[in-house]
């Protein structure tokens, strides 16, 4: 089979994921206890009967089950989330355009941080296996991973902000700067487009604390499986014949056992993406970063279903593209999957 | 089991990292079962009431009276936590008890007769394993209300699916031995084989993976406490602690810095422990 057969399948499998995911968020958004309206509007629908009759009419929910269903996925496939309670009844959809850049932007950075410090001490704990300096690797990553995001996001802050006073406890920007034009609609990428420097410096320096430390809460997975495949392929045999031509143990090292090491790294990085973008539900209210995960917990205190259903979906499409992209860089680096 | 509680034993003599693991997981049990049967008998086994307000000065820095200090109501941190550790040690147990039960019957039944069971179960996991935990989680919980136990029952129903996938792989090993095939042929009944063969001789790989997966259902646990979906106030948790005394991080930083870190060290615990045993496990 070729790869893009292979891109094909898993994109069909990718839809149908997300086509369970959305049934099963209508599901759940039908299961809440007493009355929908109530739920979706909170007290207004009780206060104001017109605005819930418009509401009742508009999201079809007096029709009958399939009927609904019908139109929850023209709602949704049409970007119309419904309105949030929880932030002065403005569409989701407005919510999360506004609330997602931030949240893929902590995103982005610690999963290059987490990429970066995982292989870095992955390689040094096998490269000196056994050795003091990897029992000292092991014992930094299971602290890491051991610890939840928001007690780590904490112990940043206090050291960072409060005692070396050297980076900012929260925000996602100076508010006194120009914010940038919408290109991309990453603040920190359109920043740069723009030229707006000082924007971009004040934006980095800002998203550091947030994505350094979801990096530390995940890098020890990718240490752990990059030290284990390093020494697992150091054992095989063309290594061994590497070494019999005289090459030198570095040479070695860095020319075949790392690149064959790197393609398990590849199944784990979208679990690693899951991990980070839940992460941020954590990190960006001890931060006060305007994100997504932000969103969140006010959707969640204010009993906002239809933030939390909408924020769940794009979670969910997030997660679902990285493993798509996942699974067809692995076809592609390793011909025997799409072999077999 | 006596053959498997020697193993252990013996691990714990060769493996020290594996004997810290379970001198904490061992600590946190013991201390959880006290503080329960504490409040099952009404007495007060904490120096303080952990609600009680004003029992010293507030936001007072840890000290001889005040191991962990106190909060801003002037209450006792130290009575605080202990009295929250039940919480997260009950919820770990039994959210991965179950997902073993679960999963360990579902995986088997699929795994050992495939057909469209099996594929209904891989199709089903599939999905779940698209979607985070977390946010699953915290949308049931919002259906199903907060509080321990409801956090419990949320946990459940969204944990067990890995353990299918791990229980069905374990299956398919085994099911073309002899044993099981013999047992097949001379007409056991489904639930007698996969009871009384299946799931004995695959339970080693799922308990390894139960006890490192404790941990992380510790974790996910104090996330959603976090979030404030576990416990109604003025009664402590930890991950609710972390979050309320947030605000304090600059004049108090012991406050949230000792709950978090009553969390990491269980969770250490058993990742220490679990790594021994998979370890041992793997060696043999």
């Amino acid at each position: 089979m070729n790869l893009l057969r292979f891109a094909l399948r898993r994109l069909l499998f990718a839809v149908l994921v997300l086509a369970s995911v959305l049934t099963i968020t209508f599901v759940l958004s039908h299961l809440i206890p007493g009355n929908v309206l109530q739920a979706w509007l909170g007290r207004s629908a009780a206060q104001f009967p017109n605005l819930a009759a418009a509401y009742a009419q508009k999201y079809h929910l007096t029709d009958s089950i399939p009927v609904q269903y019908f139109y929850y996925l023209v709602n949704m496939l049409q970007g119309n989330l419904g309105i949030s309670p929880s932030r002065g009844f403005i569409p989701v959809g407005q919510v999360i355009s506004e609330t997602l850049p931030f949240t893929l932007q902590i995103v982005f950075f610690s999963f290059i941080f987490s990429l970066a410090m995982g292989l870095l001490l992955g390689i040094l704990a096998a490269r000196y296996y056994r050795s003091p300096a990897d029992n000292a690797i092991r014992l930094f990553y299971l602290g890491g991973y051991s610890s939840p995001p928001y007690f780590i996001a904490v112990i940043l802050l206090i050291v960072f902000s409060f005692y070396l006073g050297i980076l900012p406890s929260g925000g996602a920007y100076d508010v006194s700067l120009t914010t940038p034009s919408i290109i991309t609609g990453l603040p920190i990428l359109d920043s740069l487009l723009e030229g707006n420097l000082a924007y971009f410096q004040s934006a980095m320096v800002h998203v550091l604390l947030p994505s350094f430390s979801l990096a530390l809460a995940s890098f020890g997975i990718i240490t752990r499986v990059a030290r284990s495949s390093l020494l697992e392929v150091m054992q095989t045999d063309y290594i061994r014949a590497a070494r019999a031509k005289g090459l030198s143990e570095g040479a070695v090292f860095f020319r075949h056992a790392l690149p064959n090491a790197s393609v398990s790294l590849i199944t784990i990085s979208s679990l690693i993406v899951t991990f980070l973008i839940t992460g941020t539900i954590f990190v960006e209210s001890v931060f006060a970063y305007p994100g997504m995960g932000q969103f969140v917990v006010t959707a969640l205190a204010g009993l906002d279903y239809p933030g939390v259903l909408a924020t769940t979906l794009v979670f969910a499409v997030v997660i679902v593209a990285t493993n798509f992209v996942a699974d067809v860089l692995y076809a592609y680096v390793d011909p025997q999957i799409r072999l077999g | 089991m006596g053959s498997r509680l020697r193993q252990v034993a013996s691990l714990l003599r060769s493996n020290r990292e594996a004997a810290l693991g379970a001198v904490i997981v061992l600590a946190f049990a013991v201390t959880s079962l006290v503080v329960e049967a504490g409040i099952l008998l009404n007495l007060q086994v904490v120096p303080y009431s952990p609600i009680q307000q004003n029992v010293g000065p507030l936001l007072a820095s840890p000290s001889l009276a005040h191991p962990f200090g106190t909060d801003s109501l002037g209450r006792d941190l130290f009575s605080r936590i202990i009295y929250a550790m039940p919480n997260d040690v009950a919820v770990g147990y039994v959210v991965v008890a179950s997902a073993l039960a679960v999963g360990s019957v579902l995986g088997s039944f699929a795994g050992i007769y495939g057909g469209i069971a099996d594929e209904l179960l891989m199709r089903f996991t599939d999905v779940f394993f698209a979607l985070p935990v977390l946010v699953l989680a915290m949308v049931i919980a919002l259906l199903l209300g907060s509080g321990v136990t409801n956090m419990m029952i949320v946990l459940a129903i969204v944990w067990w699916p890995p353990y299918a996938r791990l229980a069905r792989g374990e299956a398919l090993k085994v099911a073309h031995q002899n044993y099981i095939e013999a047992a097949r042929l001379s007409g056991l009944k489904a639930r007698k084989l996969i009871f009384e063969h299946v799931i004995p001789n695959i339970s080693g790989t799922l308990l390894v993976y139960a006890t490192l997966d404790i941990g992380t259902v510790i974790l996910t646990y104090s996330g959603l406490a976090y979030v404030g979906l576990a416990v109604r106030y003025p009664y402590p948790d930890w991950g609710l602690m972390v979050s309320d005394y947030n605000a304090y991080v600059l004049s108090a930083p012991w406050l949230p810095l000792f709950p978090g870190l009553m969390i990491s060290l269980g969770v250490i615990g058993f990742s220490l422990l679990g790594d021994g045993i998979k370890e041992t496990m793997e060696k043999r």
